[in-house]
């Protein structure tokens, strides 16, 4: 299917700059303020209020771990490398550190807004992907408790069909996820010892 | 002292849209001789022309030539986007300066180019919001296949949406291609309320000629029903389109026999098109940069735009486009009547700072 692309709200969007004041800089700068955005310059440390920011652009060739509030790959904003050197050592850096987009230096005239937009789509959907990978292993680990409600709930003479839609009947009717109504089932037989009538 | 300044001109005076490359070309030699005539103004321009014939790769060998075989910094120029970033890389590389003076889709901010035609928010969203209100909120959009129609499409179809209309069809015609039987049939099959066309030059009036038979047979598009929008047409084209012209909705930021014309123009009205005022303006907006300042013409255009005159040019120095009013005129008996005015809006190239629906509607005219 083909994506249509959101554009974000840029007016006013803070953008965050990671770099040592240089030509580069400035002209990063007017592009952001002409695209409407309000910039600031950090140098070599970033105040911990760049978690709230909208975008962060980040200088590869001078970069280093220690410089950023977070873990590598942890990044809570769109984060845009700035590439000078492309020796491969930099390349590895910037790939652990997980960039959304690039602008290769010398910065000129044009590439941020691009970039802008890229690197916020690109965010947004690492996002939701990790968010669903989350939901997805969670609930791959509960699938064992799963098993264990539905043998509960079977050993009172139930077939395993039967039990399973005992099991969705009562996830329905307490409004909370098939894994969650397993692991309650499992939860009282544990704390109690016994199996209780559910029902 | 009078500084003798070479300035480029470098419009399509021959070639497909040598109409609108002539009318651009015209305001701006007006410009140069009523600065040349001006003794308040301690500049005198001294034209250095080359003319690309609307051959697109033409363009960046003629603007190098502009600058590297006259002292010129300064080119007036360029008709389409296309013909536009084909020039930039050549003004980086040779220090030069483009003043374009034709109306655009926007999203762009070069250092190197000052915008002196409307953007978007200063054509294509006031046209809708009107439409939307007079017409209807079907639509249909059509263009030639590049830029110019790609992008305002995009823009219609993200405005329509936060209107709540319907876009019933999008389709493209090959740039010179007067092939357009089936985009007029599915516009017949579809009757939409309007029909936003972005379609330029021989392409544009082959669909104006094809609709105007449509409206003589069939009653659903007759009078004033399912009007064809433009955000380019200008006096300019009028002629040369003839009686099918007629209906036609356009936006601009003048039109003929409108007062006052554009604020660079300093009062002057004597102009065919708001392509030509726009050149005009553009002159003269340089002439007051440079004049007072001796040098002002090996200046940078940042450098430019920071000197105390440039406060009253009105030219933004954050993204270098200009405040122009907004007209909506009609083609009523082979002249554009304005239906709608809108007070002088800042160009907002990336829309970053514009609302939908546009707010600031000051006067209807009728």
């Amino acid at each position: 299917m083909r994506r249509r692309l959101r554009i974000p709200e840029l007016g006013g969007a803070r953008a965050v700059i990671l770099h040592r004041p240089h030509a580069n800089t400035t002209a990063l700068v007017r592009q952001l303020e002409a695209v409407g955005l309000e910039v600031e310059c950090h140098w070599p440390e970033l105040p911990v209020s760049v978690r709230t920011a909208d975008y962060l652009f980040i200088d590869v060739d001078t970069a280093y771990d220690d410089q950023f509030p977070w873990d590598l790959g942890e990044a809570p904003l769109p984060t845009i490398a700035l590439i000078g050197s492309e020796a491969p050592g930099r390349i590895e850096w910037l790939m652990n550190f997980g960039v959304d987009a690039q602008i290769l230096k010398p910065i000129g005239h044009n590439g941020v807004y691009s970039a802008l937009l890229i690197s916020r789509a690109t965010f947004d959907a690492r996002l939701a992907q990790s968010g669903e990978i989350e939901s997805l292993r969670r609930r791959l680990g509960q699938r064992q408790t799963v098993v264990q409600a539905v043998t509960i709930l079977a050993a009172r003479g139930k077939t395993e069909d039967q039990a399973y839609e005992q099991l969705r009947g009562m996830a329905m009717a307490w409004r909370v996820s098939f894994e969650e109504a397993a692991d309650r089932i499992v939860a009282t037989v544990k704390t109690t010892g016994k199996d209780e009538d559910h029902g | 002292m009078t500084r003798s300044i070479d300035l480029g001109l470098l419009f399509s005076t021959s070639g497909p849209y040598r109409l609108m490359g002539l009318a651009s070309r015209e305001g701006a030699m007006k410009a140069i001789e009523q600065v040349n005539g001006d003794a308040t103004l301690d500049v005198v321009f001294r034209a250095v022309e080359r003319d690309p014939g609307g051959d697109i790769d033409a363009y960046a060998p003629h603007c190098e030539d502009i600058l590297k075989s006259s002292s010129a910094r300064h080119v007036i120029g360029c008709t389409t986007s296309w013909s536009r970033k084909e020039v930039v890389p050549s003004l980086e590389r040779l220090g030069g300066v483009l003043w374009y003076p034709t109306p655009y889709e926007g999203f762009e901010a070069s250092d190197r180019v000052v915008y002196t035609h409307a953007c978007p928010n200063q054509h294509l969203l006031p046209l809708l919001d009107h439409c939307f209100s007079a017409y209807g909120k079907r639509l249909y959009l059509t263009g030639s296949n590049y830029i110019w129609g790609w992008e305002m499409n995009r823009i219609a179809r993200e405005a329509g949406a936060r209107r709540g209309a319907e876009v019933l069809g999008e389709r493209y015609v090959p740039i010179g291609s007067t092939d357009i039987a089936r985009l007029v049939e599915e516009i017949a099959a579809l009757k939409p309320d309007f029909v936003l066309n972005q379609l330029i030059g021989s392409s544009q009036y082959a669909f104006l000629d094809a609709l105007a038979a449509l409206r003589a047979r069939d009653p659903a598009f007759a009078a004033h029903r399912c009007p064809v929008l433009s955000c380019n047409m200008t006096e300019a084209e009028l002629s040369e389109i003839g009686a099918a012209a007629e209906g036609v909705i356009s936006v601009g930021p003048w039109f003929c026999g409108q007062s006052p014309a554009l604020p660079g123009n300093e009062g002057r009205e004597d102009f065919g098109s708001s392509f030509e005022a726009a050149a005009h303006a553009s002159v003269m907006m340089l002439a007051r940069l440079l004049s007072g300042t001796a040098g002002a013409e090996t200046l940078t255009l940042p450098e430019l735009l920071a000197l105390p005159s440039a406060a009253t040019v009105g030219i933004s120095a954050r993204n270098h486009h200009v405040a122009l009013p907004v007209a909506i005129a009609q083609v009523r008996d082979g002249a554009f009547v304005p239906i709608r005015t809108y007070a002088p809006i800042a160009g907002d190239p990336y829309l970053t700072q514009t609302r939908f629906p546009v707010q600031p509607m000051l006067q209807v005219v009728s």
